[in-house]
C-alpha cells in the first residue's frame, strides 16, 4: 500500500485508487495534478484534498451539498471532457462535487462556490470547474451572519 | 474606464499585438476573439479571483477554528 506524508496527519497509507488526478492542475496550482481525499468522520462534511506531489500542500474542502443543497453546475465540454464525462449533455453523473475552503486570519471561513472541485468517481479524475456565470461568489462566508445571542 | 461600443465583426487594438473582435452579441452574453501573443496570459477573471484563493486557501488553516462552522453544517436538517 502506498504511503504519503501529509500536511495534517503525518505519515498516512492508502489505496492507489483512491489517488485522484487533476490533469490541469487547479489554477495557480498548475503542476500539481495528483492529490488524496481524506475524509475523517469527526470533521465531515470536510475532505482534506492532499496534494501527492507536495506534502505541505493541502486543501481543505468541503461538499457542496452540504453547503448548498440547491447547488446547479453547468460545467463546459472543455471541463467535462478533461474528468471524462462522455455523456449526452443534459444527462445526470455521478460526481463528486467539493468547495475549497480559506480562512483569512481574522476573517470568518469562506468556500469558492464560484469554482467546484469535480471529481470523476469512474476515472479518478478532478477539475476545478470555473462557472461563467455570477451566481455563486468566490469567497462565499461558509456561516451567515451570527445570530443575536440569547440573553442570560 | 475607456468605454468603446463596438458592433460584431468590430475589434479593437490593445498595444501592438493584442486584438479583441466581437464575434456575437445576444440574450445578455457576447462572445470575443482574441488574438494575442502566446507570452501573455488571456485569463477569465473568474480564473483569476480562483486562482487567489487557492493561494489564500493553501495557506496554514488552523482547524480548531473550523469546529463550530462543521457542527453547524453538520446539524442542518
Amino acid at each position: 500500500m502506498p504511503q504519503c506524508e501529509t500536511k495534517y496527519f503525518g505519515t498516512v497509507s492508502y489505496e492507489a485508487s483512491a489517488a485522484v488526478e487533476f490533469p490541469a492542475g487547479l489554477p495557480g496550482f498548475e503542476n500539481c495534478r495528483r492529490f488524496l481525499p481524506i475524509e475523517e468522520a469527526a470533521r465531515l462534511p470536510l475532505v482534506f484534498m492532499q496534494s501527492l506531489e507536495q506534502p505541505a500542500l493541502c486543501f481543505l474542502t468541503l461538499h457542496v451539498a452540504a453547503i448548498d443543497p440547491g447547488y446547479r453546475l453547468k460545467m463546459s465540454a472543455e471541463d467535462m471532457a478533461s474528468v471524462g464525462f462522455d455523456q449526452p449533455p443534459g444527462t445526470a453523473v455521478d460526481m463528486v462535487c467539493l468547495a475549497v475552503l480559506s480562512i483569512a486570519y481574522a476573517d470568518a471561513p469562506t468556500v469558492n462556490l464560484l469554482a467546484p472541485i469535480v471529481v470523476n468517481p469512474q476515472t479518478g479524475r478532478a477539475v476545478q470547474s470555473v462557472r461563467d456565470d455570477a451566481v455563486y461568489r468566490c469567497r462565499q462566508p461558509l456561516m451567515g451572519p451570527p445570530e443575536m445571542a440569547p440573553c442570560s | 474606464m475607456l468605454v468603446i461600443s463596438r458592433r460584431a465583426g468590430e475589434s479593437i487594438l490593445i498595444g501592438e499585438d493584442v486584438e479583441i473582435e466581437v464575434l456575437e452579441t445576444g440574450s445578455g452574453r457576447v462572445k470575443l476573439g482574441i488574438k494575442a501573443p502566446r507570452a501573455v496570459p488571456v485569463l477569465r477573471n473568474e480564473v483569476r479571483l480562483t486562482r487567489d484563493q487557492n493561494r489564500t486557501a493553501a495557506q496554514e488553516i488552523p482547524l480548531d477554528r473550523l469546529a463550530t462552522a462543521l457542527a453547524q453544517l453538520r446539524s442542518r436538517p
